[in-house]
């Protein structure tokens, strides 16, 4: 198992490499530069072949990514910081939460895995991981330590791209942990009900939709949503309920507490379900297969036979196995969800790294450019192995060879 | 399917006695019969046929270039310059009415006929896309499938790093970069081929392992092993006796890869590294729709995005069709 693990660590490294390589060169093969438009200006000639030195532009291409390559390992600045910023660079502990949730997600999936498989001497800790993660967190934010990646300045003239990207995170992580708990919350039961009543007419209007949803690009959905539920709905009766744009209002500082909740709420909800309407598709899609597979098996005949009440079965007989396809499948999602958030965001302009992304490569800002594919690679990497690890953890037929 | 079935049961001994000329049941017969009970595929057949048609050989026939004035009925037809009337004033953002059936967009163009144009850069990508996919990764996944060892583990490493890749952002860089990638020949760099052959290449992965699955457990068969012992060669193994029997697991991913593929392109126009304008494409015409709808004039986006979405709609009704149609245990049970 362990050597498993460091097996796709490699693997993933790989990947990651020739994901960088190929990316970079591309950017340079490509004519335009990111000094094109100080081109149009003659006075800029200075300031172009300064900056051009200065970002070693003038220097062969492989040595430009070997440069880029080993700054972009290089921690930049580990020191106590003033004032009360902290984890990630300037997000601030309150940002940083859904970050450090998901890593305390993430290690108590492994402490329990740990504590069902592998060594005995981890189960008293199982119950620990969580809380002791959270501290660890708090404990470093507290501490004020600031750590970052000489990923370099960005081309744009907005400061480090490190900064730039764990302050969009953020929020990209607010749409998309939202989108997600959206899509779980009613995917999931959809595709449960849709096989219980199988080829009632409410299985087959949701099966039609379904399909409707995943054959929809996403950018329609978002375009539509907007429109209909900001723009007409405004139009029509005067009810302005939702925002089309950005994550709060300017005047959120000064709110109240229950205040501040709605307001995010009017800005999160839009593009959160455009996010989430393919993926509501695709769990209950393969909810319902799941579902209809586990109902037609053997022991679930015995446990109708045994008279168990309709409700215990399926909720428990049921349902248990019917969920281990899904949590495979969503850890597999995530990938799509960061796809569709870099799309949704450019229409909402929520400020997340989607958008940032977009803004870098129109500005052939490849600093950034190349920073935002490594963590999104990074990301599909890790997800791909938490959804194999918890497959064999779910289903203990799995064997990993 | 009953009297198809009691057919095939029995091989026509008694006709061959008579001495009547007996039709077997080939493998075809019962895949149309299968295709043909599930309505909406053969509907969206059907409606995709008529698509392909509109798009590839209508849209050039009815194409006017000579410019909004001097085309007479294709008048119509003309998607790159704008309307205009008879004072000469374009007719910009005009809503759906008599001789503009779709309205007109924020430059003056017509929509109805740049929806019918749209349809070619969308319908290339998907089709050569699922083309590339197809061939691809059949081809990497039966020689990964079929030799074991150093030819599998090395081709499924690969599969393994395309697959790692995140799609959107690295399509996306590649589309912004296509019309300045100099070393490439001019047609893949403007127009939907570089898409295409952008999106095959970054979307293979999935077929390929499918198709490996495939083949390891095709290649342990017992007629395998016949074929083995009467001496076929490998190359006549893999394509006259597995690959055959692997068709439609292949058939049925690539109908799902051309209409993610065309939903990628979309995006891409939509976002702007797709297919460039002027070349009317779906996705961009959202784009540019989008942008006007917030100020009454809806028709632009809603038109090419319907057009968008019943055609990929279409192609995965086909897809989901011929699962149930390629699948040889499936008994028919859906109205």
């Amino acid at each position: 198992m362990g050597s498993y693990i460091i097996r796709r660590l490699v693997y993933g490294l790989v990947t990651l490499l020739a994901l960088s390589l190929v990316v970079f060169l591309l950017i340079q093969a490509s004519g335009g530069g990111p000094l094109d438009r100080l081109k149009l200006n003659p006075r800029m000639r200075g300031v172009i072949a300064q900056l051009t030195e200065e970002w070693g532009l003038d220097k062969p291409v492989m040595q430009q990514y070997f440069t880029w390559l080993k700054n972009f390992v290089t921690p930049a600045d580990v020191r106590a910081a003033d004032g009360l910023t902290v984890l990630f660079g300037k997000i601030g502990i309150r940002g940083s939460m859904p970050i450090i949730l998901i890593l305390g997600a993430g290690a108590y999936t492994v402490g329990t895995f740990l504590a069902k498989v592998a060594k005995p001497w981890w189960r008293p800790f199982r119950a620990f991981s969580l809380v002791f993660v959270w501290f660890t967190a708090i404990w470093l934010a507290k501490s004020r330590l600031v750590f970052s990646l000489s990923w370099g300045d960005s081309f744009r003239g907005d400061g480090p791209v490190w900064d730039n990207i764990f302050g969009a995170a953020g929020a990209t992580f607010r749409l998309g942990l939202t989108a997600l708990i959206l899509a779980l919350l009613i995917g999931i039961p959809l595709g449960i009900y849709q096989a219980i009543r199988q080829y009632s007419f409410f299985d087959q209007v949701g099966t039609t939709l379904s399909f409707v949803a995943f054959s929809t690009p996403i950018f329609i959905i978002a375009v539509g949503t907007q429109l209909l539920f900001a723009l007409y709905l405004e139009k029509w009766t005067g009810v302005k309920l939702f925002f089309v744009a950005g994550m709060s209002d300017p005047s959120y500082a000064s709110l109240s507490f229950l205040a501040r909740m709605g307001d995010v709420a009017r800005h999160l909800t839009l593009p959160a379900l455009s996010i989430a309407l393919i993926s509501i598709a695709t769990y209950s899609r393969f909810q319902r297969a799941s579902m209809l597979e586990v109902m037609h098996s053997d022991y679930l005949r015995t446990a109708k036979a045994k008279g168990l009440p309709r409700r215990r079965v399926i909720l428990k007989h049921a349902l248990r196995n019917a969920l281990i396809p899904i949590v495979t499948l969503v850890s597999l999602d995530i990938a799509g969800i960061i796809g569709g958030a870099i799309i949704t965001e450019s229409i909402f302009g929520w400020p997340g790294v989607g958008r940032l992304y977009i803004q870098a490569i129109d500005a052939v800002d490849y600093p950034t450019v190349m920073a935002v594919v490594m963590s999104i690679g990074a990301g599909i990497v890790v997800m791909n192995i938490v959804a194999d690890i918890l497959y064999g953890v779910l289903d203990p037929r799995v064997r990993y060879d | 399917m009953t009297d198809l079935q009691n057919r095939s049961g029995d091989p026509g001994g008694d006709d061959a006695a008579e001495g009547l000329a007996v039709e077997p049941i080939t493998q075809w017969d019962l895949f149309t019969a299968r295709m043909r009970r599930h309505r909406l595929a053969m509907l969206s057949t059907v409606f995709l046929f008529v698509v392909v048609f509109i798009s590839f050989v209508a849209a050039p026939l009815l194409k006017c270039d000579k410019g909004a004035t001097e085309c007479e009925f294709p008048r119509l037809w003309d998607y790159t310059d704008g309307l205009r009337d008879d004072g000469g004033r374009l007719l910009v953002n005009i809503a759906p009415r008599g001789p503009l059936p779709f309205g007109s967009d924020e430059i003056g163009r017509d929509v109805l006929s740049r929806v019918i144009h749209g349809g070619q850069a969308s319908l290339t990508v998907g089709l050569v896309t699922g083309l590339l996919v197809a061939s691809l990764g059949t081809v990497v996944g039966a020689l990964a499938g079929y030799y074991p060892g150093i030819i599998d583990q090395a081709s499924m490493r690969f599969t393994d790093l395309i697959l790692g890749l995140p799609l959107l952002p690295v399509a996306i860089v590649v589309g912004r970069l296509l019309p300045e990638l100099t070393f490439l020949p001019g047609w893949m760099r403007a127009g939907p081929w570089g898409i295409a052959f952008l999106l095959g290449f970054l979307l293979w992965g999935s077929l390929a392992r499918i198709v490996r699955a495939e083949f390891l457990s095709l290649r342990e068969k017992e007629f395998v092993e016949a074929a083995r012992a009467a001496g076929a060669s490998d190359r006549r193994i893999i394509f006259r006796h597995i690959l055959p029997n692997a068709m439609s697991p292949i058939i049925v991913q690539t109908t799902l890869i051309i209409g993610a593929a065309i939903i990628i392109e979309a995006a891409l126009s939509f976002l702007g590294f797709g297919v460039r304008p002027p070349t009317p494409t779906w996705g961009g015409m959202a784009a540019s729709g989008a942008r006007v709808a917030a100020r009454g004039f809806w028709w632009e986006l809603v038109f090419s995005a319907s057009a968008l979405v019943t055609t990929v709609l279409a192609v995965n009704f086909i897809g989901d069709g011929l699962r149930d149609a390629l699948d040889p245990t499936q008994t028919i049970e859906r109205k």
